[in-house]
């Protein structure tokens, strides 16, 4: 047994290598450090995907998470037929990352080419940026911009430039419509008119999501919704786009012949006050971005925020309130005493001396010293509280955004001679809806109902709670067939006849006044008036502000349009003749003509 | 002895009635691995592809082909006997070094971000670096058969293989391909190392390669800025940190499970080369911890598969088949280890593919060839076990060598 180890020893002396490798110790050596290694491995993975791993994604999180906007689209502003009005409609939007962007200068000039941007300005805005992460490019761009960048982009591999959609605020009426409807900021948010007044129920909330997005910024998943969108609610006018059309033109037209500064045309349904046309002159059109801006005198709805003295257009609510009280008939005479009457210091006048006349010569003349002898006949009380009750110094409730009150001052502060200019439409001021609205009064045979630009659901409760009687049927349907006169050879507006129909009105012709009194020649044309007169279905009022021709009485200037107005609005909404002239009738003979209606 | 020669005709008639002795773990595992990595390619590259090629299926497409020309690549190389391989070794290696030599003639070698490792082919691409690894094997495994002894007792046995290898490693170097380089060193090093060199040239030169690589980071600039970025790539996430942050970023999202196949984020345009050096991190991140150890075990079942072909190689003196069993085994782990490791930021990065997985002909055709050679060896050492055994029963006994 001792033997064996010594032989060992001796046989490797003679041979030449020392001991031979241990090839079993070197192999489990070299598996051991390979298995190592392959357990330290798993060790970093474990490390990486378990203990790191909220680390890690916060950090992907960063680059891959973002918000993004669910468009909303505001609601559709229509008129009463569902025309639209105002509507907006998707457009793109372009986004950089300027980051991105920064790595690639060499394609700035394609980008800034299909954007319609220069070079070098896209390049300085890029650099400017060049720390962020996100920069609108170009908001709402058009059509073909938008076609370009893709193109561009796809040409030259440009990264980090995306779209996005946002709606962009189209106004199908342009400035036929632009003063009542106004316009949206780039915000989507109401800035002007109905925009402006409605903007709560048009709005329209874009929902927020949070979304995954992959290296080139395009959304690949969503995550999760943060916040529904709120779609925009639908606002529908009373509007009627047909008829609006018809007065802006007639409008524009008179305005354009008689050298006007402006003018305004409002129609409104007697049946139920709602504003059926609302036009104004000058104009502008809110579809152009730099026709926003400017002074504002474009932009007014000068039927709302103008005021005016009604002038000659009052008289009918005197008569009317001296034949509510009784103290006169249509038939009771009054001396115009040569056209000249004395008030004090102060002097009324008439244009002519009309001799004697009865009340409805008053009218159909438009006499100032008579209806200042009406006027005389009640206290000052009588005439304010009738006004006031016509709505005259209130504002009318249709929630217009700068809606003017007018002014009527408090008879307990009337002087003698302002009690007269009352009488004539002077001393005060309304607005032509105000104006509109009093005339719908003895339309709608003495009721009141509230005026509004939005249309009314038929039979609706709410509406008639609100309508007040302010004058009897008697009396309005007296002022109604004196209002007639006026529009016949021997009246002030033989223009606004119309054939067919029995049309009744009244011009006014206010000197307007100004820093220095009534000096100045300078007049407000106004014509107001409803047709059929039998049975009122339309009121209008035309006012034309400054004409600068040689006529400038309502009945020359702002007759002629309220005629070509109303004819083609009693066409439009299907009203019947009430005075059918002989040719019609061999037309329609054996039918029975509604002559009944009439009172 | 005589006993056993008269009994042959009745195994190979058994032989004939049974499918042929294969290691079938082992393919089936290799297979296995390819057919992961085509689905991982396809996950990895299809939103790459669709921007590139306007195809998401031009990866897909190519690597299917590539796929098939390496199972036909592997078939043939089954078919080739031990001893071809053996008498061809230094004539194989030495090829391989004049066609690396002939991708840095310029107009010959192509060039892909600033890297020159291939010589284009009409439809493909070859990168002699892959097959040079094998050819080192190969060549490295017949020298320590022709010189054990001086192997084993002269510094000049240790010094003699380094001489060539060292060529090519330069070489490869000059692509420059520092992970290819990196591996074929270290898998011909543990070739020596398990052949039996003496240990003291062998530590020297661990020493000498070690303070060489050292230098090489620090006098070349771009390589020291990408061990910089390796070692905290949040330093500066948008740059050099950039790939790294973003491969980290795709383990973070994996956690345990993964976010499941198909859902990664990563690869979409965030990770650069998500399907070929990165296609781990996409694994990561749709397969999660989970996946990624799944990944490693393969590869350390493979390795074990090798060594156990080897150890069996070697209990019948093969020693050939079972140095290149050996070294297959060694550089397969080797390439797998750093690949992940580089993923995880275990490791600094550079270009070195995932057998098997990663997207590129040259690569999965090398590993088929490797896995072919290794399930030869075994068959044929199946062949000589149930040749030399005593007897048919002892014969199927040998699975524990």
């Amino acid at each position: 047994m001792v033997d064996k180890p010594k032989s060992r020893r001796v046989r490797p002396a003679p041979a030449p290598p020392p001991a031979k490798p241990n090839f079993q110790l070197r192999r489990r050596l070299l598996i051991g450090a390979l298995s190592g290694a392959f357990v330290l491995l798993c060790g970093a993975v474990f490390y990486r995907q378990v203990i790191e791993t909220d680390f890690l994604q916060t950090q992907g999180e960063r680059r891959y998470l973002r918000m993004a906007e669910i468009p909303a689209r505001r609601g559709v502003i229509m008129d009463r037929n569902g025309e639209p009005l105002a509507v907006s409609t998707p457009v793109e939007t372009v986004w950089a990352d300027p980051r991105k962007l920064m790595t690639q200068l060499d394609v700035l000039p394609h980008l800034a080419l299909a954007l319609g941007f220069s070079a070098s300005a896209l390049r300085e805005k890029i650099e400017t940026n060049r720390e962020r992460g996100f920069l609108y490019l170009k908001r709402r761009v058009s059509f073909d911009e938008a076609r370009n960048t893709r193109l561009a982009i796809a040409q030259y591999k440009i990264e980090g430039v995306a779209f996005e959609t946002e709606y962009r605020r189209f106004y199908p009426g342009a400035e036929v419509f632009s003063h009542l409807i106004g316009f949206t900021n780039i915000e989507d948010r109401g800035q002007e008119g109905l925009e402006l007044a409605y903007d709560n129920q048009l709005k329209a909330e874009p929902g927020l999501r949070q979304v995954l997005h992959d290296g080139r910024q395009r959304i690949v998943e969503e995550i999760e919704q943060i916040r529904a969108p709120r779609q925009g609610q639908d606002l529908v006018l009373s509007l009627d786009r047909r008829l609006q059309f018809l007065a802006y033109r007639e409008l524009m037209s008179a305005v354009k012949k008689n050298q006007a500064k402006g003018g305004t045309v409002v129609v409104i349904d007697a049946n139920t006050s709602e504003v059926l046309a609302m036009v104004n002159q000058p104009g502008y059109n809110p579809n152009v971005e730099r026709e926003r801006g400017g002074n504002g005198g474009n932009r007014r709805n000068r039927a709302l925020t103008d005021v005016m003295e009604p002038g000659s257009t009052a008289k009918p609510f005197v008569v009317a309130a001296a034949l509510e009280r009784g103290l006169i008939t249509p038939t009771t005479r009054f001396n115009t005493a040569g056209g000249v009457l004395k008030i004090g210091s102060n002097v009324v006048r008439d244009t002519h001396n009309y001799g004697n006349l009865d009340v409805t010569g008053i009218i159909t003349k438009s006499s100032n010293v008579g209806s200042v002898k009406i006027a005389q006949k009640m206290d000052y009380a009588a005439l304010w509280d009738l006004y006031d009750r016509l709505g005259f110094g209130h504002l009318t409730g249709v929630g217009f955004p700068g809606e003017s009150t007018g002014r009527l001052r408090h008879y307990s502060r009337w002087r003698p001679f302002e009690h007269a200019t009352m009488s004539f439409g002077y001393s005060f001021s309304v607005t032509a809806l105000q104006l509109a609205q009093a005339y719908g009064v003895l339309a709608a045979d003495g009721v009141k109902h509230p005026v509004t630009l939005i249309k009314r659901e038929p039979g609706k409760a709410a509406f008639k709670r609100k309508s007040v009687r302010i004058l009897s049927v008697e009396t309005t349907r007296k002022l109604r067939a004196m209002m007639e006169t006026v529009v016949s050879d021997q009246g002030t507006a033989v223009k606004a006849k119309i054939p067919g129909y029995r049309v009744g009105g009244k011009t006014g012709t206010a000197k307007k006044a100004s820093a220095h009194g009534y000096g100045i020649k300078r007049y407000q044309s106004v014509f107001a008036g409803f047709a059929p007169a039998g049975k009122p279905r339309l009121v209008m009022v035309v006012m034309i502000d400054e004409p600068g021709g040689k006529d400038y009485y309502g009945g020359l200037v702002a007759a002629p349009v309220f005629q070509k107005v109303m004819e083609g609005a009693l066409r439009l909404f299907n009203v019947p003749p009430d005075d059918p002239q002989p040719s019609m009738l061999l037309a329609h003979q054996g039918e029975e003509e509604p002559e009944n209606n009439t009172p | 002895m005589m006993a056993n020669v008269k009994r042959t005709p009745r195994p190979l008639t058994r032989r004939r009635s049974r499918p042929p002795q294969l290691d079938y773990p082992l393919l089936i595992c290799a297979l296995g691995l390819l057919a992961f990595g085509f689905v991982m390619v396809a996950s990895a590259s299809m939103s790459i592809a669709e921007r590139c090629c306007n195809d998401p299926f031009f990866y897909v497409i190519r690597h299917a082909f590539a796929l098939t020309l390496a199972l036909g690549c592997g078939l043939a190389a089954y078919f080739v006997p031990l001893e071809r391989w053996e008498r061809a070794s230094t004539i194989l290696f030495l090829l391989g070094i004049l066609v690396l030599a002939l991708v840095l003639v310029p107009g010959i070698g192509r060039s892909v971000n600033g890297a020159t490792r291939w010589i284009p082919l009409g439809p493909l691409n070859l990168q002699p670096s892959e097959f040079v690894k094998l050819f080192a094997v190969i060549y490295v495994s017949g020298y320590l058969v022709r010189h054990a002894s001086a192997v084993a007792n002269q510094i000049v046995g240790f010094i003699r293989p380094m001489l060539l290898i060292g060529v090519a490693a330069a070489l490869i170097l000059m692509q420059p391909d520092f992970g290819t380089t990196a591996v074929m060193l270290t898998t011909v090093m543990g070739l020596l190392f398990l052949g039996g060199a003496s240990l003291l040239p062998f530590a020297f030169l661990i020493g000498t390669v070690g303070a060489g690589l050292i230098a090489l980071v620090i006098f070349s600039p771009y390589r020291m800025k990408r061990v910089i970025s390796f070692l905290d790539p949040w330093q500066d996430p948008f740059n050099s940190g950039y790939q790294l942050s973003q491969a980290l970023i795709a383990f973070g999202r994996g956690e345990w499970f993964g976010v499941g196949l198909g859902n990664g984020i990563q690869k979409q345009f965030f990770l650069p080369e998500a399907h070929t050096d990165f296609l781990v991190s996409v694994v990561g991140e749709e397969f999660g911890l989970i996946g990624v150890v799944a990944l490693i075990g393969a590869f350390v079942f493979l390795a074990r598969r090798a060594f156990a072909i080897a150890a069996r190689a070697e209990a019948l003196d093969k020693r050939f088949a079972a140095h290149v069993a050996q070294g297959i085994a060694m550089w397969l782990s080797l390439q797998a280890f750093v690949n992940i490791g580089v993923n995880i930021g275990f490791l600094p990065t550079k270009g070195l593919t995932m057998p098997f997985l990663s997207y590129g002909s040259n690569s999965v055709i090398v590993g088929c060839v490797a896995v072919a050679i290794l399930l030869r060896i075994d068959a044929t050492m199946r062949q000589l076990a149930i040749e030399t055994a005593p007897k048919p029963q002892q014969g199927v006994r040998w699975a524990r060598a």
